[in-house]
């Protein structure tokens, strides 16, 4: 059995497994932004916290 | 406008500004990316030769489009970084790079899975799939020199010069279906007034590109926010800001 009929019983029938494999691809590359941007987000802020806590100590 | 520029190359305004402008850029991602998907996915009909595998467009161009756009936005911004040495301009340089760099990704990926239905083969060496390849090397490339530095004045020096010899890739990639007889398509929206796309299908793509670029001036002001504040750590206002999270 091959991957395209595995997947072919959702929408899109014979191109369903390209299709949602694209979106797929899409969407793990796009969370993956926001995810690391959000990452970055709590370091910087961590760092400079602990850093002028240390400052004021 | 040069007072408005003026005004922005400030660091604090800018970052007051990134701040006000995020709900902007977050509402009508979201909106019109929902949208353009229930519009692609759902209403608009499938193509009588290709079938449905054709709604790979609606991430394949937008993405596509958008690596060039951000190369270009990054390109010169660096120049202008380079130039008049506005430190802002160096930051939108540098955290233009990952974004346009993931939209490259996308394109090629979403066209390697486009083209083994289509052409029978997930890759060929052809005009347009190469010199969109080297402009992932490119973006890799900025990438690797702006984090091999570990002064940001140098880095972004160095890197921006290369941003700026890499520009010559853009108009390659646009005529390359043009220039060269190539398994790619034509442009599908070269002339506006008369698109080679049915109406029905062409909306959510035109939808779906707004999406997209709503998408990446809400990643680059996530990231421009914090890019700032790494640079301005030695400034009283940075410290005043994270002292007020902190109470």
């Amino acid at each position: 059995m091959t991957m395209i009929e595995v997947f072919s019983f959702l929408p899109y029938g014979k191109y369903a497994f390209y299709i949602w494999l694209a979106y797929g691809v899409t969407f793990f590359i796009i969370i993956d932004l926001f995810v690391r941007t959000s990452k970055n987000h709590k370091k910087v802020h961590f760092y400079l916290k602990n850093k002028y806590a240390r400052r004021n100590d | 406008m040069w007072k408005w520029i003026k005004k922005l190359a400030s660091p604090v305004f800018f970052y007051n500004t990134i701040n006000k402008l995020i709900p902007w850029f977050l509402w009508p991602f979201a909106g019109l990316t929902l949208l353009g998907l229930y519009w692609g996915l759902v209403i608009a009909p499938s193509d009588y030769q290709q079938g449905d595998s054709y709604r790979i467009i609606y991430i394949h161009v937008p993405s596509a489009w958008l690596s060039m756009l951000v190369y270009f936005f990054m390109a010169l911004a660096g120049g202008i970084g380079l130039i008049w040495q506005i430190k802002m301009a160096q930051v939108v340089a540098k955290v233009s790079a990952p974004i346009g760099a993931s939209f490259t990704l996308i394109a090629l990926a979403t066209g390697a899975i486009w083209g083994k239905p289509m052409w029978g083969t997930w890759w060929v060496w052809d005009a347009r799939l190469t010199s969109e390849l080297i402009l992932l090397f490119l973006y890799l490339a900025y990438i690797s020199l702006n984090n091999a530095f570990d002064n940001p004045k140098t880095a972004a020096k160095a890197s921006s010069i290369l941003a700026i010899v890499g520009l010559v890739n853009l108009p390659i990639i646009h005529y390359s279906v043009k220039w060269w007889n190539t398994l790619h398509q034509g442009a599908i929206l070269d002339d506006i007034s008369n698109p080679s796309v049915h109406p029905d299908m062409l909306w959510p793509l035109v939808v779906m590109v707004f999406a997209f670029q709503f998408m990446y001036g809400l990643l680059l002001l996530l990231k421009a926010r914090d890019e700032v504040l790494v640079r301005e750590q030695n400034s009283r206002w940075v410290r005043e800001l994270i002292a007020g999270e902190r109470s």
